[in-house]
């Protein structure tokens, strides 16, 4: 009867406690459900956490210090620098590779000049082609954009290379080429010097100037007439010498492939160019110097015609005491050239010895710079051309503003006459007389070697 | 024959040996670049040295025009002194035109004065050229700090003992000698700068903050509003309010810079321009280094009383 009872209880409490088991239990998967999902979105969350690379603590930026001079900078264990990858990555001026040649990090200097330039002349020149830049009339252009590197190779030898780039025809993909690359030896007896490797060769003053130097914004007519627009570049050898004697005097003699297509192109050392040049300097009070100089350059043409040259220059400056820049500067060049042409015979063969043509060019600028930023002068030209007969002459005023050492404007004028039309008419255009604006800007980014007088 | 042949090469011999030996026995051919150091070597060297500078005091060194006839001095030089620091950096060009392998980099003939320099105004960030001439390894114009002329005097010393070892003895005698006067005369410039010390000056390029550190005055501000860049007009409205918030009394300008301007913002700031010996040999009377640092320490003393 008892045990009845009790069965009873039970039952009554299974029947009335079912319901509410099976409410929780709903509850429970439900609960349980939404810890799952939980589970898995925090499970997806950690993969993807982990996926990740760690963050790095941020420290601030280390402050550069400068090395005492004659120490080298400490280095990484290995060997390294002791940059991080970020500082590796970091974009960098040549000042800033500059600034750490003191550290031992760069043990050369290096510098970039660029140099635009825009032209504005009338329509019938530019048809014909027969502005300054001939091509490039009625444009602005960047026409030498050049990266410098120099420096001691070791105690006995400098290097330098510049390489440069610049647009050379309307639209045209700039091209980058090896302006100059040469090696010169400077611990030879005798006060003698070897450069060697390509460059500018050292016929006259202004030859060896590269454009973004030049004191006027194109180089001068007669050097364009007779060596092309990019002067006498060539490869090979000059050996200098500075006897040691009272005053001042520099004899300089080179052997050459005689590249230039313009004068010379035999390109060859079999029959060399050949040049020579003598230069002395004389400091007439503390104020005034003048630098004289001769040239000669010898060598041949494809068809086997020898070219000569010979060249004349000064250079005068006017320094007033105190002054930092000259208050009046001239420069004059003369170049006469002899030369065998070829000549076709009755037949229309060439003949065997060519006919011989002599031609004949100067320059003469005055540049008077009165304050620092500010220069204004002229240039005249004469010049002869090269090949064909007749002359012309151009006359082209200019100013200068620098608007501090690394940066420069100049705009200049420029009215060229030829005294014949016939090689400078195309395509139904006329160059006979020629009215050009010409326009330069040009900086210089890093290191720029000091110019001799 | 034999004989008189013999007899005629020894005595070729003999003169040959004779030339030699006065050869060695010639002084020092030394070049410096700027006259500071000249007027300093020559103080070193004695009658043992002959000092000849590239450049004259009126000049700018940052600028020098690089001449043939810097290249004719250098031909024939022993030893050449440079200060360094990019000041002179320019005498490469010389060098390389000289045909002198004696003094090309490297050579024993070639030293940089700033060795051992504690070089001021050294750029503790980044530097580019946005900041104007900069030099990023310090300032350079340290060669008129009579502080500094031991370390200088040293480093001209051990120079020309490298050429000259065999008048070491005479070199260290000079060097003892001339530093005993710039003590004296240190102790005079000492005693006449004490009352200024402190006092706040302008100076129109920063040729001077070796000097006006050494005498315990204060450079608040340049003409220029970067180094080797030429003042805007805003530029010089602000320093022309600092001066006079400072009570600046003096602008301290180098010859060959734009001393009318100068004296224009001086007078609007109610200072005055004080034309310095920026070098040796740049003003009348500063034609030794004693002289020249004299010359200074006397204009600051009558502006700043």
């Amino acid at each position: 009867m008892r045990a009845s009872g009790i069965v009873v209880v039970a039952l009554l409490v299974v029947l009335i406690a079912t319901p509410a088991l099976a409410q929780d239990a709903g509850a429970l998967r439900r609960e349980i459900e939404q810890l799952r999902k939980q589970l898995e979105g925090l499970t997806e969350r950690l993969q993807r956490l982990e996926a990740q690379p760690a963050p790095q603590p941020v420290a601030p930026p280390p402050v550069a210090q400068p090395a005492p001079p004659g120490t080298m900078q400490q280095r990484g264990p290995g060997g390294g620098t002791g940059l991080s990858a970020e500082e590796l990555l970091r974009p960098r001026q040549p000042f800033a590779l500059y600034q750490q040649r003191g550290s031992g990090q760069l043990l050369f200097d290096m510098g970039i000049a660029g140099d635009f330039v825009a032209s504005v002349t009338q329509r019938n020149v530019a048809k014909a082609n027969g502005g300054t830049f001939a091509g490039q009339e009625n444009r602005f252009f960047p026409r030498e954009v050049e990266l410098e590197l120099f420096g001691q190779i070791d105690p006995y030898a400098r290097g330098e290379v510049r390489i440069e780039a610049g647009e050379e025809a309307p639209g045209a993909e700039t091209s980058v080429h090896l302006a100059e690359a040469t090696l010169t030896l400077l611990t030879l007896p005798y006060g003698t010097q070897v450069k060697m490797g390509q460059m500018r060769t050292r016929f006259g003053w202004s030859n060896q100037i590269h454009e973004h130097d030049l004191p006027w914004i194109d180089r001068p007519n007669v050097l364009r007439n007779f060596f092309g627009g990019e002067g006498v570049t060539e490869k090979g050898v000059e050996v200098t010498i500075v006897p040691d004697l009272p005053f001042y005097l520099e004899g300089l003699v080179g052997v050459f492939n005689g590249d230039n297509e313009t004068a010379f192109g035999r390109g060859s050392l079999r029959d060399p160019l050949l040049t020579a040049r003598l230069r002395t300097f004389f400091e007439l009070t503390d104020t005034q110097a003048i630098q004289l100089g001769i040239s000669g350059a010898s060598g041949q043409t494809p068809g086997e015609f020898r070219s000569t040259f010979a060249g004349a220059d000064a250079r005068y400056k006017f320094r007033p005491e105190s002054w930092l820049h000259p208050l009046v500067t001239l420069t004059a060049e003369a170049i006469y050239g002899i030369r065998k042409i070829e000549v076709l015979d009755e037949t229309g063969t060439t003949g065997p010895e060519g006919r011989t043509r002599d031609r004949f060019g100067w320059y003469a600028g005055l540049e008077v710079q009165p304050w620092r930023r500010w220069a204004g002068g002229v240039r005249y030209d004469w010049s002869q051309f090269a090949l064909m007969p007749g002359r012309e002459w151009a006359v082209e005023p200019y100013i200068t503003f620098w608007p501090s050492e690394f940066l420069r404007f100049r705009l200049a004028y420029k009215r060229t006459e030829r005294d014949r039309s016939v090689d400078f008419a195309g395509n139904g255009g006329s160059a006979r007389i020629a009215d050009e604006v010409l326009f330069q800007g040009t900086f210089i980014l890093g290191a720029h070697p000091a110019h001799p007088f | 024959m034999a004989r008189s042949i013999t007899t005629l090469v020894l005595a070729a011999l003999s003169v040959g040996l004779t030339f030699g030996g006065a050869d060695a026995a010639d002084k020092v051919r030394v070049v410096t670049t700027i006259p500071d150091l000249k007027s300093l070597t020559e103080a070193v060297g004695g009658d043992l040295a002959d000092v000849e500078s590239l450049t004259r005091g009126t000049q700018n060194f940052h600028e020098a025009e690089v001449r043939p006839s810097m290249m004719l001095k250098l031909r024939k030089a022993d030893l050449l002194i440079e200060n360094g620091v990019e000041l002179d950096s320019w005498v490469d060009v010389a060098v390389n035109g000289a045909n002198n392998p004696n003094i090309v980099r490297g050579a024993r003939g070639r030293i940089e004065i700033s060795r051992g320099i504690p070089l001021l105004e050294v750029p503790s960030t980044r530097v580019d050229r946005s900041m104007g001439d900069v030099h990023p390894l310090g300032n350079p114009h340290f060669s008129l700090d009579p502080g500094l002329a031991p370390i200088i005097t040293q480093n001209i010393l051990d120079g020309l003992v490298r050429i000259a070892p065999q008048h070491r003895a005479a070199f260290e005698k000079n060097r003892a000698a001339f530093l005993a006067k710039v003590d004296e005369q240190m102790a005079r410039w000492t005693k006449a700068m004490e009352p200024m010390r402190g006092a706040k000056v302008v100076a129109y390029h920063p040729s001077f903050i070796y000097f006006v550190t050494r005498f315990g005055l204060t450079q608040v501000g340049t003409v220029e509003d970067r180094p080797g860049i030429p003042p805007s007009p805003q530029h010089l409205v602000n320093l022309i309010h600092q001066m006079r918030e400072d009570r600046v009394k003096a602008i301290l300008v180098e010859p060959w810079n734009d001393i009318k301007l100068a004296t224009r913002v001086a007078e609007e700031a109610g200072a005055k321009a004080l034309v310095m010996a920026s070098a040796v040999g740049a003003v009348k009377g500063a034609d030794n280094y004693l002289a020249a640092i004299d010359y200074n320490v006397t204009a600051l003393v009558n502006a700043l009383r």
